[in-house]
């Protein structure tokens, strides 16, 4: 018997009597792989693999659940997927074979299996596949091989780890999306039914209308509601930035005006020349002053000389 | 003496199993006992002192899913034998099925030399760095809860997340240097 031989090697009996999974105590046991050779540390005596083949072609091809049961047992480790390996296909193709050879075992291995559920099939049953995903990958990963240095390797890494979180999320989005249509349908189906359940259906149904319709309003006014808060903080932080400039404009200038060293000097040399030419100017003033005076010119008659002299006004005599 | 290899064998049904290496040989003991204790995934826990392991058990050894490699800060024995055992490693391990946990982080402040070599060791092995108390059951149980995480993804158990994928999102990351500059 297999199961019988596996457990030998691993030092413990082969159990008369087989509870289910969850009824069995524990039976801990340490191995610790140095020197000496401890049967391995496990929860559970179940440590005949218990693997089984594709659940999907066993629940459709075998009616008989004692006869599933004992497949389940019996049956030995196929890949969902198929696997072009060439290490593993070998062994599996004659495991295989020998499955439908194998007579079954002792009909105490059934009642191992009486606790196991059909979700429990489904979940153990994604496991697999995600196993055999794993070693696809494994095997593909050989294949295809391009050189390229470690850190071009690292620059890459981020990039496919971002596309492959995409992928994740369109493939939630779409599964969520799949089961909302899937569960519309059953739901109208059930509707068309017009059994007592309909006028419930209807009014749930109804309600949950009302209630998305509501939600799609509400969102689409917080939307708005949104765009309005982001346009007035861009026009606040306009305004700040403007703030901000004219302080710095401000700032500059009172710092030159409490600090005028630099235009001290072009200051004094401007008011020198101006002294300058205000000496001149009032020497010429004299000058044509005493002139028109000597001459006894008449200036009141000649319009554009009386201008002159109008002007000589300006500037006080003595300066 | 050939490798450990993390594909070579067939998974088992419902089930995940860790290797636990240290060189003391005190923590995986408790540690193994609180992983055990797991009910939804059987695990099987093996324990080694370093690698390589001997080849006489070697068919009814389960596929290994998880490598855990228990370092003592304190001593630096454990840090050498650590890296000595490393060697024996198929390198299709280091792809998300290899884990360090460091015990005893609070005692060695004072020679931060040790814990940065892990650290780089770490780092530069894309494997995550775990930090482990190892003294109260509480720590215990908080490292194995941690420990079992980890090991439920490398060994397929979660749907939709292989261990590659998860080792992306626990690598160890050195921290920034102290003396460089900041950015103004």
């Amino acid at each position: 018997m297999r199961d019988g031989r596996i457990e030998e090697i691993l030092g413990l009996p082969p159990p008369d009597n087989v509870l289910s999974q969850g009824q069995q105590p524990p039976t801990p046991t340490i191995n610790s792989v140095g020197e000496a050779l401890l049967p391995p540390y496990q929860v559970y005596t179940v440590a005949r693999h218990i693997v089984t083949l594709p659940l999907l072609r066993v629940l459709t091809s075998s009616e008989d659940p004692l006869k599933l049961r004992r497949f389940l047992t019996s049956s030995r480790w196929f890949d969902l997927l198929h696997m072009d390996a060439s290490d593993n296909t070998g062994s599996l193709k004659e495991m295989v074979e020998t499955v439908g050879q194998n007579g079954g075992p002792a009909a105490e291995n059934c009642s191992a299996l009486e606790g196991v559920l059909p979700a429990e099939m489904l979940r153990i049953k994604q496991q697999m596949s995600n196993q055999c995903f794993e070693m696809a990958v494994q095997l593909n990963a050989g294949k295809g091989k391009r050189s390229c240095s470690t850190s071009e390797a690292e620059r890459e890494l981020p990039n496919f780890v971002s596309e492959l979180e995409r992928a994740k999320g369109v493939h939630f989005n779409s599964t969520l999306v799949l089961h909302r249509l899937q569960m519309w349908h059953a739901i109208g189906e059930k509707m068309k039914q017009a059994g007592p359940d309909a006028a419930v259906l209807k009014t749930v149904s109804d309600r949950c209308m009302a209630l998305c319709s509501q939600i799609k309003q509400l969102q689409i006014e917080n939307r708005n509601l949104q765009n309005e808060i982001t346009e007035i903080q861009k026009q606040r932080l306009e305004i700040k930035r403007l703030t901000h400039e004219k302080m710095k404009e401000m700032e500059g200038l009172m710092s030159s005006k409490e600090h005028p060293e630099k235009y001290n000097a072009v200051l004094e040399k401007g008011l020198s020349n101006l002294e300058k030419y205000k000496k001149m100017t009032i020497v010429t003033q004299n000058v044509l002053r005493g002139i028109l005076l000597a001459c006894k010119v008449n200036w009141l008659d000649d319009p554009t000389l009386r201008e002159t002299v109008m002007t000589l006004e300006e500037f006080p005599i003595s300066e | 003496m050939s490798l450990l290899n993390p594909f070579n064998k067939r998974p088992g049904l419902n089930t995940a199993t860790v290797l636990l290496v240290e060189n003391e040989e005190q923590f995986q003991q408790s540690l193994a006992n609180v992983l055990v204790e797991e009910t939804a995934v059987t695990v099987n826990v093996r324990l080694a002192k370093t690698l390589p392991i001997p080849m006489k058990n070697d068919e009814s050894r389960p596929r290994i899913d998880l490598v855990v490699f228990i370092i003592n800060l304190t001593l630096d024995k454990s840090v050498k034998s650590a890296k000595a055992s490393l060697k024996y490693l198929d390198p299709g391990y280091f792809l998300g099925k290899v884990c360090f946990m460091v015990t005893n982080a609070r005692q060695a402040l004072g020679c931060t030399g040790r814990l940065d070599a892990v650290r780089q060791l770490a780092v530069s092995l894309h494997c995550p760095l775990l930090f482990a108390e190892d003294q109260t059951p509480e720590g215990v149980t908080s490292s194995a809860r941690r420990l079992l995480t980890i090991l439920k993804v490398a060994s397929g158990l979660v749907p939709n997340t292989t261990a590659l994928y998860l080792s992306n999102l626990t690598r160890c990351a050195m921290p920034p240097d102290i003396d460089q500059p900041s950015f103004d």
